[in-house]
């Protein structure tokens, strides 16, 4: 086999292992823990700029501090736990990256080998995440999360429906990770809900156990 | 009780359950008990109203965690005591309870419970 041969023959070889193993390859580096920084109200929008619809509305209205899943210490999955004000460690895999928040312990894993949520997949608090890059931006798209939850904590609701989601997009700049995140949830809101979280590179962080006993809610 | 202006910073879900428009103090007080836990810390005390009765108050503070990280530790209060002011925003049920800002210990030092300022100032080191 003439050199130009040979070249084309091993291009083709390894575009098909990269087809077949379905691995995306990581376009940045996020790997380690990384302390919050987050905008001004945790990075939601100033509430009177979400447009509900008026189910929506009338969810919102209903809302009360024990309808709060973080006050009896449950677990706040997605999208209400897309932003808190504790550290991340991010552990980069070939097939997943693992989003481990101190808050609540919640794990979350973001399937990067092109696999799709399976049929048998329950809806869930934290829901499926599947991801691929974007240049060097992580694209996140979650799906099949629990009706059973919210946006935010201040009553922003989440209907669960099957045409609702949630992308976010993390991108590093230096020792700055952003992030932005679109609730997409037709039934309660006119326009995508969007919130933005920062966190600082923390070399030297640590995550801490958070143990949540129930009776110290603080909701009375 | 006093009431004083109060420019809040946002945190969390505080303005859902607190009017963080506005604060009280209250002056004087006992620790009855301090827990320090997730998912928030909790203070209790007692201290004598306008019209002398002795009455119990609650005070939430932030999770353990973040406090321990702005060094507001489990030993920072101990029951039986006295506290010279502890100010805070009301729960809005009405309940004899509060979202904990700041306590100025008998000793003149000073504990900034919430923002990011948080924090035990020792007197005379301001």
């Amino acid at each position: 086999m003439n050199p130009v041969g040979r070249i084309g023959l091993i291009v083709t070889v390894t575009a098909v292992a990269i087809h077949f193993t379905g691995v995306a390859y990581a376009q940045a580096d996020f790997e380690g823990i990384w302390n919050p920084q987050h905008p001004p109200r945790m990075g939601q929008p100033d509430p009177a700029s979400v447009r509900l619809t008026p189910e929506g509305q009338a969810e919102y209205e209903s809302y009360g501090p024990d309808k709060d899943p973080t006050l009896r210490c449950l677990m706040p999955g997605i999208p209400l736990g897309l932003v808190d004000p504790y550290p991340l460690e991010i552990v980069q895999q070939d097939h997943q990256i693992l989003l481990l928040y101190e808050h609540f312990h919640q794990v979350r894993r973001i399937f990067m080998d092109g696999r799709e949520a399976p049929d048998h997949w329950l809806p869930s608090i934290g829901g499926y995440s599947t991801g691929h890059w974007e240049g060097e931006t992580l694209v996140v798209r979650t799906t099949l999360m629990s009706p059973d939850n919210y946006t935010w904590t201040n009553g922003f609701p989440y209907s669960g429906d099957e045409d609702a989601y949630v992308i976010e997009r993390y991108r590093r700049d230096g020792d700055e990770l952003t992030f932005t995140g679109e609730v997409h949830d037709p039934r309660y809101y006119e326009e995508p809900y969007v919130v933005n979280g920062r966190w600082n590179f923390a070399p030297d962080g640590e995550i801490w156990e958070y143990e949540c006993i129930p009776e110290f809610g603080g909701i009375q | 009780m006093l009431f004083i202006g109060f420019s809040a910073t946002a945190h969390h879900n505080g303005a859902t359950y607190f009017d963080i428009s506005t604060e009280l103090e209250h002056s004087d007080a006992t620790v009855v008990s301090y827990d320090l836990v997730n998912p928030h810390g909790r203070l209790v005390y007692v201290f004598m109203d306008d019209e002398g009765n002795e009455v119990e108050w609650r005070a939430e503070l932030p999770s353990a965690n973040n406090a321990r990280r702005r060094g507001l530790g489990g030993d920072l209060f101990r029951p039986g005591d006295r506290l010279t002011a502890l100010t805070g925003s009301p729960s809005r049920s009405g309940a004899n309870f509060m979202r904990l800002t700041r306590v100025l210990f008998a000793n003149g030092d000073v504990a900034q419970i919430t923002g990011r300022n948080a924090g035990v100032v020792r007197a005379g080191t301001e």
